[in-house]
């Protein structure tokens, strides 16, 4: 039978119990948010080992797209529910204006110096360049030479989009919408000319949806990074990626510690770690394929960048432009391409 | 159903002593904290013009009520749940009737494979559609092998492929209230219907569908709540060009951040699943006192 007594030291073990993860949490460890997919599988495979045998500090890994991370650091109000935010330009400068990051103190980052100028400031560290361009799949289809292409034949009925969700979504629209007259804060033309071949095309999908729909056959040409496809060729899928006559694009990926973040000590070891020499060279090997930043890494012959110099040869955006009209392009494409 | 519709005698209502009244508190106080203030908090934050809920205001209602399109994306949602009810009644219905007359043994079995898409997470079901629905996927191939088409059908990315698929993730909803409500049926109704000289049919209809009413009722509700917010199945099967409710609300919280927008988007579609479910409700109703009254 139930005494007071009992349920008291009932209540007492469970309120006890409850409280041990924060406890674990204090001994050593810090709450990183990471993208799903091949991020989250290269930093357990290969960040977690790495900061555990540095510093003895457990990583723990949060996964969660850019966007999300702001989405719940917003939600949190100053209690953020990971310590740092890994994120591309655009969800970037969002979190700037939105105060939700910590000024970094780059002396306590060593490996800062290590990584070329630009990609040190005073919000955070950029870690890896992201290059995004066409991926198809060479069995079924030839090589498409550029954006225009993929509004063509054989191109356009094996053709997956997706919308303005993305980053990579984002910035393919816009050269798409270049190729045919449009510009970086005008993507009418992408729009006008998407409807017009609009009942032919394969799949209009969410980005996370894509490569299983392209390893299941519904589409065989998609705009994407160069991640995925190294992804989805270690799995045995027949992909191939190409440069879009008109360059192929390319941002950087940029972590930092989020204001009101529980260890901010251990943040730091986590960024110094991932600009760090060992672990950039480790994730630039497949089926990882990350793009290095740090200057003592060779970039491995099989990558589509051969050094962070050509990075300036690459397509880039002002995201400081494109993060005020985004909104209204993702509702223009919800209106033109419903059914 | 409720005990005095059943036996037809209305009992006095007994006063609940103050202790039980206590015992309720701790969950109607979690019931407050967790459901309804965030509700508030919702309506609240939906009357604000800006994304950074500073300057209140009916701007986001305006925007959203006043663009025609916003009305098509809840019709659409509507209709989505509507058609899904209307599929899983056409294969549940006929199921449940089989389970009722299967051995003990048959019936563990049929109840296992009813029960088993609820213990796959949402997720790996929706993905497993796409490899059924694909253009390649096994559909495809069986009708192309078969001779009965030349060139793939396009499934994935359609209403009849979202509704084929959803039909199948929410039929236990449908089958579970059901076979419990039929199981509990007296099966000398059926021999007293048969012996008074009805057909089968007769008895179905006259017989058995009334009496089940409740638990088929309960099913719609089920089926219909649910797949109307069923945004992982919705965007990874329906794809983007078919437009719900809650494709808006994801893309104005997460992606635009556009919170009062999103706020009014899930008010809406809150609003309208409780009306459909309402009426629903009704009806059940209803046909409870059209059986027992």
């Amino acid at each position: 039978m139930f005494s007071r007594r009992r349920l008291l030291a009932g209540a007492t073990a469970l309120g006890g119990a409850s409280l041990l993860p924060s406890i674990a949490h204090a001994k050593g460890s810090v709450a990183a948010a990471i993208y799903p997919g091949t991020w989250e599988e290269a930093f357990r495979a290969i960040v977690v080992p790495a900061l555990k045998k540095k510093d003895s500090v457990d990583l723990e890994l949060q996964p969660l797209f850019a966007v999300d991370q702001v989405a719940k650091a917003k939600a949190a109000r100053g209690a953020p529910p990971f310590d740092a935010f890994v994120l591309d330009p655009g969800p970037r400068i969002t979190a700037i204006q939105d105060g939700l990051f910590d000024k970094i103190d780059v002396k306590k980052i060593s490996n800062a110096s290590k990584l070329p100028a630009g990609l040190v400031d005073e919000w955070g560290i950029g870690v890896n360049a992201q290059v995004v361009g066409i991926a198809y799949n060479p069995k079924k289809l030839p090589a498409p030479k550029g954006w225009k292409d993929l509004f063509t034949d054989p191109w356009v009925s094996r053709l997956g989009i997706t919308g303005f969700q993305t980053t990579f979504g984002t910035v393919s629209l816009i050269e798409i919408a270049k190729v045919f007259g449009g510009s970086e804060t005008n993507i009418e033309p992408a729009l006008v000319e998407l409807k017009k071949v609009l009942p032919k095309i394969a799949a209009v999908g969410q980005p996370a949806a894509m490569p299983g729909l392209f390893q299941q056959g519904q589409c065989d040409v998609i705009y994407t990074n160069t991640q995925t496809v190294a992804t989805l060729k270690g799995r045995g899928v027949d992909i191939e990626f190409v440069k879009p006559e008109t360059g192929a694009i390319t941002f950087l990926t940029t972590l930092h510690i989020a204001k009101g973040a529980a260890e901010v000590e251990n943040a730091y070891k986590y960024l110094d770690i991932v600009a760090g020499k060992e672990v950039q060279e480790a994730l630039t090997k497949p089926p990882y394929n990350f793009i290095p930043v740090n200057k003592d890494v060779p970039v491995p012959s099989y990558l589509p960048m051969k050094s962070l110099d050509e990075m300036s040869s690459y397509v880039r955006h002002d995201w400081a432009k494109i993060n005020p009209l985004r909104a209204g392009w993702i509702e223009k494409f919800n209106k033109e391409m419903a059914k | 159903m409720t005990p005095e519709r059943a036996t037809g005698v209305a009992r006095p209502r007994r006063k609940l002593p103050l202790a039980e009244w206590q015992l309720a508190l701790p969950l109607a106080l979690a019931f407050a904290s967790i459901f309804l203030a965030p509700l508030v908090m919702l309506v609240g934050v939906s009357f604000f013009n800006d994304d950074k809920i500073t300057q209140p205001g009916i701007g986001q209602w305006v925007k959203f009520l006043g663009d025609p399109f916003s009305y098509k994306v809840i019709a659409d949602t509507m209709l989505l749940g509507i058609k899904t009810v209307c599929a899983t009644i056409v294969i549940g219905y006929p199921l449940a009737l089989i389970y009722l007359d299967a051995s003990p043994r048959l019936q563990k079995v049929l109840i296992f494979i009813i029960v088993m898409p609820l213990l796959l997470s949402v997720v790996v079901r929706t993905f497993a559609w796409i490899v059924v629905l694909g253009r390649e996927g096994v559909v495809n191939t069986l009708l192309l092998q078969l001779g009965i088409i030349s060139e793939p059908l396009r499934l994935l990315q359609t209403e009849l492929g979202l509704v084929i698929s959803l039909t199948q993730i929410e039929m236990p909803l449908m089958l579970l209230p059901l076979i419990s409500v039929m199981s509990r049926l007296d099966p000398n109704l059926r021999d007293a219907s048969s012996a008074l000289g009805a057909s089968r049919w007769r008895t179905l209809f006259k017989v058995i569908v009334p009496l089940s009413m409740p638990g088929l009722v309960a099913g719609c509700l089920l089926v219909f709540a649910s797949s109307t917010t069923a945004f992982i199945s919705q965007t990874v099967i329906g794809g983007v060009r078919l437009i719900y409710l809650p494709l808006l609300i994801w893309q104005q919280s997460l992606v635009v951040f556009n919170w009062p927008f999103a706020a009014v988007v899930s008010l809406t579609l809150l609003v309208s699943v409780l009306t459909v479910v309402s009426a629903l409700s009704y009806l059940g109703r209803r046909s409870g006192g059209y059986v027992h009254g």
